[in-house]
């Protein structure tokens, strides 16, 4: 009896925290999943290598899922991801290979994912087209863009990359550390200020937001924007880490890995919930899942995505709790 | 494979029902909600062959009761009997089993089907997974069953392609095919024109004659007058009496839907500072004018405006009373651009304004707080704090967009203690308050916007009477302390007296009468409202 009440005791904080803390439901999932897999592969899954692959891997997953969530948390989907990735990739790939300046190739490859963006935010607050499917037709014709500016063909050797992979010796690559930095700047702008207020405003009642008298539609224009600017740099990173090359079906599907990212990371579909770190514990759960079926010998492709989609269906779940129905 | 009764529908209703018999009795049901009790002690009953109608001002609990008879809520008290003997309702489907069919208030039907299709999947083909869709069989059917209720509908028609009467004939239709014998109508006279609404109470009434009960919920006086043979009306939840038509008219029953509050309800202003107040309409510009408006409605549901003019002065509290449908909600909508003007002009101090959004409406100074709380009113993902000053963040934040959280929480724990705001902190979501609770949280954003015309939409409808009178005090006090305008627009007639320095009766997108709220007689504005002039 006795030794029983501490034990419920922190049961009951560990459920309280859960339950008030928007951050447990991914962060929560990610310690277990790092634990168990420490557990079943501790020599392979510390290795210092494998954790920089990792540290590697979920940098520009967690960039464009961290600009997915934008759209999201308004409610709203953005499925021009994976083209606007590529397309910047391969605009900032070009640009490298015949003027060799490196910083004018990411900020080009920043100002079209900005631009895409923007395209995107104006259909949608002007035009007032669903962000559906404003962001299906940006998917097909950013990715037309893609193959036509590289005539199809794959661009590689782009060693200049190699400097967001420097570690100094920590095994943690700069390309993380930028990363990591960029998305502490979108979480501080999401929890700090009035824009990040007004895009959860406008997930829960956009209604209410605009009858309130707040320039909704300024407010999404921006966050499509913001978005778009993320997936440029998420290009950048997709070059540095993916063998400095980039081919024009490089980054397909991808929007369908940042929503994922986005919903394991505890980011409600219906909007206006979810802590802004989130997607980037979602990228880090993908990432290490795939990391540790590696491990266990589960290579093929299809197979591991059979997992991903397990995971995807109970984060999926977890989330909707407690809801009559949804669509 | 048998059609309509016969298989699994209405195994409980007898084949014969002569008139008369009670079909339906609900003894003293309550429904409470978080913060307000939406039916209070209500009996109804609904005989075979009558139309009973339900007659009450928004949030009455019309809406509520039926869902009750639907089996969509269950009673927190009371007892449901269905041809005299008693029900427990767990779900619509056993309503449906005992031959009851509500048809909602929006229309519920698949608009890409046809109207045959609509009426067999919703209606007799309800549940029956993986029978066979006999097309020329079932339109015989349901031909057959249309013709012996005198009702017209074209059954190969896209419902989307359908009128509103239409829709709602189709609905009924739906019930008539599996062999209801009640029938829940839950305003369905609302986004009709009055040809349409002819077309429906001609066929309500073949249905009476064929010994149907049916509910028929509405606002409209005359409605009920014309096609009921009793009334029940029902006011914030109670019952105030069951009348029959014929020994009543217009204006008794206004006066029974809007009842008499308390006067300590009411009354929540004193009368010695009004010639100070109304001697600024004499001595300087109005600061806000609605010039001869005339809107062109974007949707069945909104009233147009007709040529519209309304003033409302510096400090001045101005009234526009009329019932649902007046078109009050459009007045105030105009006023931050959500309708569609197609003439008139809007005044701000003289100066002529366009005001096309919300946004430009606060710029000026002109906040609007919604009627519908929970849909257009408040953010459910928000705290109460963020809630507050959602209209006015800018001024708590410390550097371009960095909220001032010290600052914000001070403004919030201010508005607690000024509106007297019961929540367990300021950084609860807003839904677990109560109604009354949360409508102050909406008073307190406009409060803190320093605005200089606040439109009050039906500030107390759905909430408790102690909190009813509260709010009207804080609007007056707000309005006085802070020389704010304030524009009530209101279904009461006793909150306009009890606040108002003007008074605008409004009807049919009309503004029928202007008065000032001196010595001023009840019933001279009710009379003006029932009658016009
Ligand atoms: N699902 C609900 N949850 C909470 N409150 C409700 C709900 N449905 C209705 N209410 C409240 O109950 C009261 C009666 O509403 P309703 O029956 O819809 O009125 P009516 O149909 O007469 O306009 C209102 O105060 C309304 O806000
Ligand atoms: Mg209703």
């Amino acid at each position: 009896m006795g030794s029983e009440e501490p034990r419920t005791n922190f049961l009951r904080k560990f459920v309280e925290f859960y339950q008030t803390h928007e951050i447990a439901k991914p962060l929560i999932p990610l310690l277990l999943l790092i634990a168990a897999s420490v557990a079943l592969a501790p020599h392979y899954f510390l290795a210092p290598m494998n954790i920089k692959v990792i540290l590697m891997q979920t940098t520009p997953l967690a960039l464009i899922a961290t600009g997915e969530m934008l759209a999201i948390l308004m409610a709203g989907i953005d499925l021009s991801v994976g083209s606007t990735q590529a397309a910047t990739a391969m605009l900032a790939a070009i640009i490298t290979k015949s003027t060799g300046n490196l910083g004018l190739a990411v900020a080009v490859a920043i100002a079209l994912g900005t631009l895409v963006g923007a395209i995107n935010g104006t259909l949608v607050t002007k035009l007032k087209i669903y962000s559906f499917v404003a962001t299906l037709a940006g998917l097909v014709i950013w990715r037309s863009f893609v193959i036509i500016v590289s005539g199809g063909r794959l661009i590689y050797g782009l060693s200049e990359y190699s400097v967001f992979l420097n570690d100094y010796g920590t095994y943690i690559p700069m390309g993380f550390l930028l990363a990591l930095a960029v998305i502490i700047g979108v979480y501080l702008l999401m929890t700090k200020t009035t824009f990040g207020r007004y895009i959860y405003g406008i997930g829960s009642n956009e209604e209410a937001v605009r009858l309130a008298g707040v320039r909704a539609d300024l407010v999404k224009f921006l966050a499509f924007t913001l978005a778009g600017a993320l997936y440029g740099l998420g290009g950048v990173m997709l070059i540095a880490m993916g063998g400095f090359a980039v081919d024009p079906w490089s980054a397909q599907g991808n929007e369908l890995n940042a929503i994922a990212s986005c919903v394991i990371g505890g980011i409600a579909l219906t909007g206006g919930t979810g802590h802004p770190l989130g997607p980037l514990l979602g990228a880090a759960i993908l990432t290490i899942l795939t990391n540790i079926l590696v491990l266990l010998g589960v290579t093929e492709l299809a197979t591991q995505q059979i997992f991903v989609g397990i995971v995807l269906i109970a984060a999926a779940a977890s989330l909707t709790r407690g809801l009559r129905y949804v669509k | 494979m048998e059609i309509g009764r016969g298989s699994s529908t209405t195994a409980l209703s007898p084949q014969i029902t002569e008139k008369d018999q009670v079909l339906l009795l609900a003894k003293d049901i309550v429904k409470k909600f978080p913060g307000v009790v939406a039916v209070n002690h209500v009996t109804y009953d609904l005989k075979a062959g009558e139309i009973h109608g339900l007659l009450g001002q928004n949030g009455a609990g019309k809406s509520t009761l039926l869902k009750v008879l639907y089996g969509i809520h269950r009673p927190d008290h009371g007892e449901l009997y269905v041809y005299g003997r008693k029900v427990f309702f767990k779900s619509p489907r056993d309503a449906r089993e005992h031959g009851i069919i509500l048809v909602h208030q929006e229309v519920t039907l698949m608009p890409h089907l046809t109207a045959l299709e609509n009426i067999a999947l919703l209606g007799f083909m309800w549940r029956k997974w993986g029978a066979r869709f006999k097309k020329t069989k079932f339109k015989l059917y349901i031909e057959d069953i249309l013709s012996k209720f005198g009702i017209e509908l074209d059954l190969d028609a896209k419902v989307r392609d359908l009128s509103v009467a239409e829709k709602m004939l189709v609905q009924v239709a739906t019930a008539l095919s599996m062999d209801a014998r009640i029938l829940l109508l839950d305003e369905p006279t609302s986004p009709m024109s009055p040809k349409e609404v002819e077309r429906l109470f001609d066929a309500m009434k073949r249905l009476k004659a064929r010994n149907l009960g049916i509910a028929f919920v509405t606002h409209r006086v005359n409605e009920a007058l014309e096609i009921c043979d009793r009334i029940t009306v029902l006011r914030n939840g109670f019952k105030v009496g069951t009348v029959e038509s014929r020994n009543i008219d217009a204006h008794e029953l206004v006066k029974m839907m809007l009842g008499r509050e308390a006067s300590e309800v009411y009354m929540v202003r004193d009368f010695s500072d009004i010639d100070k107040v109304l001697a600024r309409t004499r001595e300087e510009v109005p600061l806000i004018e609605l010039r001869n408006i005339v809107t062109k409605p974007q949707s069945p549901v909104e009233v147009p405006l007709k040529n519209v003019s309304v003033k409302v002065y510096r400090g001045e509290i101005v009234a526009v009373f009329g019932l649902v449908g007046a078109g009050k909600t459009e007045l105030g909508k105009t006023l931050i651009g959500l309708t569609k003007v197609v003439s008139g002009e809007i005044r701000y101090m003289e100066r002529r304004v366009k005001i096309k959004s919300p946004a430009d409406a606060l710029r000026l100074g002109i906040m609007y707080l919604p009627e519908d709380r929970r849909s257009e009113g408040l953010i459910p993902g928000f705290t109460v704090v963020a809630n507050m000053d959602i209209s006015s963040l800018k001024e708590y934040t410390k550097w371009f967009m960095v909220i001032d959280r010290r600052k914000e929480e001070a403004a919030g724990n201010d508005m607690v203690k000024k509106l007297n705001i019961v929540t367990p902190s300021l950084y609860v979501k807003v839904p677990k308050l109560s109604g009354g609770n949360q409508q102050k949280v909406l008073v307190a954003r406009a409060m803190l916007t320093k605005a200089r015309l606040v439109i009050f939409d039906e500030p107390t409808i759905g909430i408790d009477v102690g909190a009813k009178a509260e709010i009207r005090r804080l609007i007056y006090r707000y309005s006085r302390e802070q020389g704010v305008s304030v524009l009530l627009l209101t279904s009461e007639v006793d909150e306009a007296l009890g606040l108002a320095d003007r008074i605008y009766v409004m009807r049919d997108g009309r503004i029928l009468g202007e008065f000032i709220n001196k010595n001023l007689d009840r019933d001279t504005v009710l009379k003006v409202l029932v009658y016009g002039k």
